[in-house]
Parts: C-alpha cells; sequence; structure tokens
C-alpha cells in the first residue's frame, strides 16, 4: 500500500472518489491501483492524464513507488510537457493524452492492459509541482506528500465532508483539494473538465457536493449560473487570486448556510493560511501569530512567509529564499487599520482569472508588429476576471491605425496565450515618461 | 437616448465574433449568458467592451455584488446603473 493511499480516510466501504459517468472508488480500491509494468522505483515519472478521475487514481498507485512524479496539467502543450520532462529527468510519461512526444520519452497509458504491479511502496516519492505561468517554462517546485498535506485539516468522521473539484487536480490548488478531501476524512468529486459548468455543477449537486473551493473567478461564473441554488454547501472556499470584498459578500448571500473562506497560497511556500472573517485580505495580527505553523514578516511591502514543512533548498529555480527559511512570495501587501490587503504581485504580473500575465512578454510581442513605436501594458480591473489586459500604443510617425490595431490583434493570436492577449488595445498620442528616463507602469 | 438592449445585442455580437467565430447566437430574455458559449474571459471582456463604448460599469457601480445570469437580468441590470442623460 502507498503512502498516500495508507493515510486515505474511511474504512474501506464507502466510495471516497466519485466522478462523472458513474465512477467510483473506495479506499480499498485506491490502496489496490496497479501501476502499469515496466515502472520501476528507480524512475521519475511524468503524470500527464487529462482525465482527473484516472489522475487522482495514479497518484495513489505512484506514491511510494517511484522517485519522482512530475505532475504537469492538461492545458500543456506537449512541447512544454517534453520541456518540463527533460528539466525534470523524466523518462517515463503516464498520460492518456499523447501517444507519441518529442525526446526520449517513452508513454504508458495508465490502463495498459500488459499487467499492473501493485509491489511494495517504500520509496520517499519526490512530487515536483509547476506554476502556472502563462508565457514561458513554468517553474519545478519539489515537494513531498508531507509538505503538501501539511494543511489538510482532519474532519471528525460523522461530518464527512463531500468536496466537489472543479481546479485541475494536477495544480497546486487542485491537489490540495483532492489531498484535503481523501486524508481528511471526506470524499471528492470530480467532474468532466469538458463539460459545460451548468453540467459541472449538476454533477456536483447529484452527488451532494458540500464543500467547494474555486477561484474567485470561478465563483463568480458559479453565481452566474442557475443550477448553483442546488448546491447546498456547508463550506466555500476561495485560492488563486485576490478575494475582493464584493464576491466574498455575494456568496456569504447566496450560500448563507456556509462557512466562507479565504486561503493564501502560494506554490512555492506551500499553503499560507486561511481567513474566515469574511472580509479580504487578512488580520494584522496574523503577522505576529498566523493560524496554522506558518511564519509571516512583511518587508519593503513584500509578504515572505517560513512554512513549516518544505522540500526547498536556498537558490532553487528562481526562489528567493533567506537564511532563516523565509521564501519572498512576490505578493505586495498594504498593512492598515489592522488589516494586510494585498495589491498585486511585484513584478507587475496580471491575474487574469488566476493566469499570471508579464506585461513583458505581451509588450515584446507587440512592440515587434510594424507601425509600433511604443507600447505599455498593463493590468485593468475587471468585475468578472480580476484584471484583464489592457495596451497602450504610441504609433511610429505615418503609420495606420486600423492597419497596425489589425496586425496587432493577429501578432498577439499567434504569440500568446488567450488570457494574455489584450482585451484592449488603446492608441495614445504620448507617453508619461519618469525621472529615470522609463515609461511610467500603472500600478507600480 | 439609444436603446440599451441594442446596444448591448451589438456589443455582444462583436465580442463573440472576435472571441469565438462562430455565428453568433439569438439572445432570449431567458438566455443564461454563460451557456451560450462564451467563457468567464470572453464574458469579462463583454463588460469590459460595454464598459469602454457605454461608458458605465454597473459591476462596479453597484454597492451590492450581484451576478445576472439570463439575458433580462443582465440588461434589467445595466438600465438600473444607467447614468441619468
Amino acid at each position: 500500500m502507498t503512502e498516500l493511499s495508507k493515510r486515505i480516510a474511511g474504512d474501506g466501504g464507502d466510495p471516497v472518489l466519485q466522478g462523472s459517468g458513474g465512477r467510483s472508488a473506495t479506499k480499498a480500491d485506491l490502496a489496490a491501483a496497479g501501476l502499469p509494468d515496466g515502472i520501476a522505483p528507480t524512475d521519475r515519472i511524468a503524470l500527464a492524464v487529462a482525465d482527473p478521475f484516472e489522475a487522482v487514481r495514479m497518484l495513489a498507485a505512484l506514491d511510494g513507488r517511484v522517485e519522482a512524479i512530475l505532475l504537469l496539467s492538461r492545458s500543456l502543450s506537449p512541447e512544454l510537457v517534453v520541456e518540463l520532462a527533460r528539466k525534470a529527468r523524466c523518462t517515463i510519461c503516464l498520460s492518456d493524452q499523447f501517444s507519441a512526444l518529442g525526446g526520449d520519452l517513452r508513454i504508458v497509458c495508465p490502463d495498459d492492459p500488459a499487467g499492473s504491479q501493485t509491489g511494495p511502496a517504500g520509496v520517499s516519492t519526490r512530487w515536483l509541482m509547476t506554476t502556472s505561468g502563462t508565457t514561458g517554462v513554468p517553474k519545478i517546485i519539489p515537494h513531498t506528500l508531507r509538505s503538501l498535506s501539511q494543511s489538510v485539516y482532519r474532519f471528525p468522521p460523522a461530518t464527512r465532508p463531500a468536496w466537489g473539484l472543479l481546479y485541475d487536480p494536477t495544480r497546486f490548488a487542485g491537489l490540495q483539494v483532492a489531498l484535503q478531501a481523501l486524508i481528511g476524512g471526506g470524499r471528492l468529486i470530480v467532474t468532466d473538465p469538458d463539460a459545460g459548468i451548468g453540467e459541472q455543477i449538476a454533477t456536483l449537486a447529484d452527488h451532494g457536493c458540500s464543500h467547494l473551493s474555486a477561484t474567485p473567478t470561478l465563483w463568480r461564473r458559479v453565481l452566474m449560473t442557475p443550477g448553483h441554488a442546488r448546491l447546498a454547501l456547508r463550506q466555500v472556499t476561495l485560492g488563486g487570486e485576490i478575494a475582493d470584498q464584493s464576491t466574498l459578500d455575494a456568496l456569504a448571500k447566496a450560500f448563507p448556510d456556509a462557512r466562507v473562506t479565504h486561503i493564501y497560497a502560494s506554490t512555492e511556500a506551500g499553503v499560507g493560511f486561511s481567513v474566515t472573517d469574511g472580509r479580504t485580505g487578512f488580520p494584522e495580527a496574523y503577522l505576529q501569530s498566523a493560524p496554522g505553523r506558518v511564519r509571516m514578516e512583511v518587508r519593503d511591502d513584500i509578504l515572505w512567509l517560513r512554512p513549516a514543512e518544505t522540500a526547498l533548498a536556498a537558490g532553487a529555480d528562481g526562489i528567493e529564499i533567506d537564511a532563516a527559511g523565509f521564501i519572498r512570495s512576490g505578493d505586495r501587501v498594504a498593512v492598515a487599520d489592522g488589516r494586510v490587503t494585498f495589491l498585486g504581485r511585484d513584478n507587475g504580473a496580471i491575474n487574469v482569472g488566476g493566469a499570471k500575465v508579464h506585461p513583458e512578454t505581451v509588450e515584446a510581442v507587440i512592440k515587434a508588429v510594424p507601425g509600433v513605436a511604443l507600447v505599455r501594458v498593463s493590468g485593468k480591473s475587471s468585475p468578472v476576471m480580476g484584471a484583464l489586459v489592457m495596451a497602450e500604443i504610441q504609433l511610429a510617425e505615418g503609420a495606420d491605425m486600423e492597419e497596425t490595431r489589425a496586425a496587432i490583434k493577429a501578432a498577439c493570436r499567434d504569440g500568446l496565450n488567450r488570457e494574455a492577449m489584450p482585451a484592449s488595445l488603446r492608441f495614445v498620442e504620448d507617453f508619461e515618461i519618469n525621472a529615470s528616463g522609463k515609461l511610467v507602469r500603472a500600478g507600480t | 437616448m439609444t436603446n440599451l438592449e441594442e446596444e448591448i445585442r451589438r456589443v455582444f455580437g462583436d465580442v463573440w465574433k472576435l472571441e469565438v467565430g462562430t455565428e453568433v447566437p439569438e439572445l432570449k430574455p431567458d438566455t443564461v449568458l454563460l451557456e451560450t458559449g462564451l467563457d468567464s474571459l470572453g464574458f469579462a471582456i463583454f463588460v469590459s467592451t460595454l464598459d469602454e463604448e457605454l461608458g458605465f460599469d454597473p459591476f462596479v457601480l453597484a454597492e451590492d455584488a450581484y451576478y445576472p445570469q439570463t439575458f433580462a437580468e443582465f440588461v434589467a441590470f445595466y438600465e438600473k446603473y444607467r447614468p441619468a442623460a
């Protein structure tokens, strides 16, 4: 039995994992989940399983039986899968979505009929998470099952919360929900990520979902879907973006029987802490004594955190960590009236519904378009997505505005993810230049 | 005074053509906007474009957070917060 399946709560008879299409698995089923033949304890596995039910089942089978699991999102391109697998020194890709990939990656299907092994699980498996930027190659953050599950709350057996999973379970936030449900004494309901939001909410309601976690953007989408009234929620959890006051208020009103919690977490630091007083930000008192075992400090308006458990070493893949073990979150905060509130990312990254967009990347694409003299990309606040990307452009002499606009749109469609494509293009006469001769960037 | 509902329909059509690209679906009063095929990002762009073209955003102006579901509710929300001409 693997470490993960050992830690799953329950007596083995009740389902702990349920999915669309009537699929379900008990603790005993997950403990018996085998690995396809040909996977050895010294292997490093890239997990690229698009079906969330199967992805969770494979995690239960892999933990303790391989040296490392690289958790890859279903949204990654084949090129990024190959690149990340190479960086993580994986030789096998366990996948239900790819039949061939470049490089030396051997592809194994999770339900390979060639046989399955359920042998001993004595390896201390590395769980390699990836960050969710929209541009460039995501960063790889090493974790262990222990560091990932440090904030799991054990519910009393009578409670048996039914957690709905609307997130990708290979991402930090989704994995937190999965581990909380499985280890914390509940069950996990996964939905079909290709189905519409109405259908996903119906699946959750049909299975008696009582606890649900989503980004503020996803929650606003739930609130705009008529079927949400069928969800009898006792717990509403928000994470992944700044939880603003109006979304917190709307959720409290829509789900009067639920506790509304917003979570601050970063893939780098592991989970941070949660806030349940219904207000945006967190109490300043957390800087002296935070809930859980995390410690926090504000240095030059940036939040630093020291998690109780971390698999990070100083100098790891672009992460700033000091001698005392504090990790620089990169989140800008303001402290006022006993409250710490989040202002955004210090590198100017724009959080579009949970996807981080770097303005410099967008600027580089637009700057390369003929007819563009200067460009400035910034975030524009959006009541739906939190923020949208906006570009201001100064035309080169003699350039035609409509031609340039069309060329910019085409270049952005070719070179950028959808979240990173400017939702609005504005043509300006002139830019404000600051004392050091740089473009003044809004919000910084 | 322009007809607000017509303006909203026109902007929806423009955003749909850019973001989805298929034939613009018919908007009936009980059409659920998020079930037309427009995702959150598309919806956000729709609201942002309306702000640019109409000059106001009821999602920002409203004191209490409100999330209209149907097209009729959406238009009524905009009517309610439309600045006096």
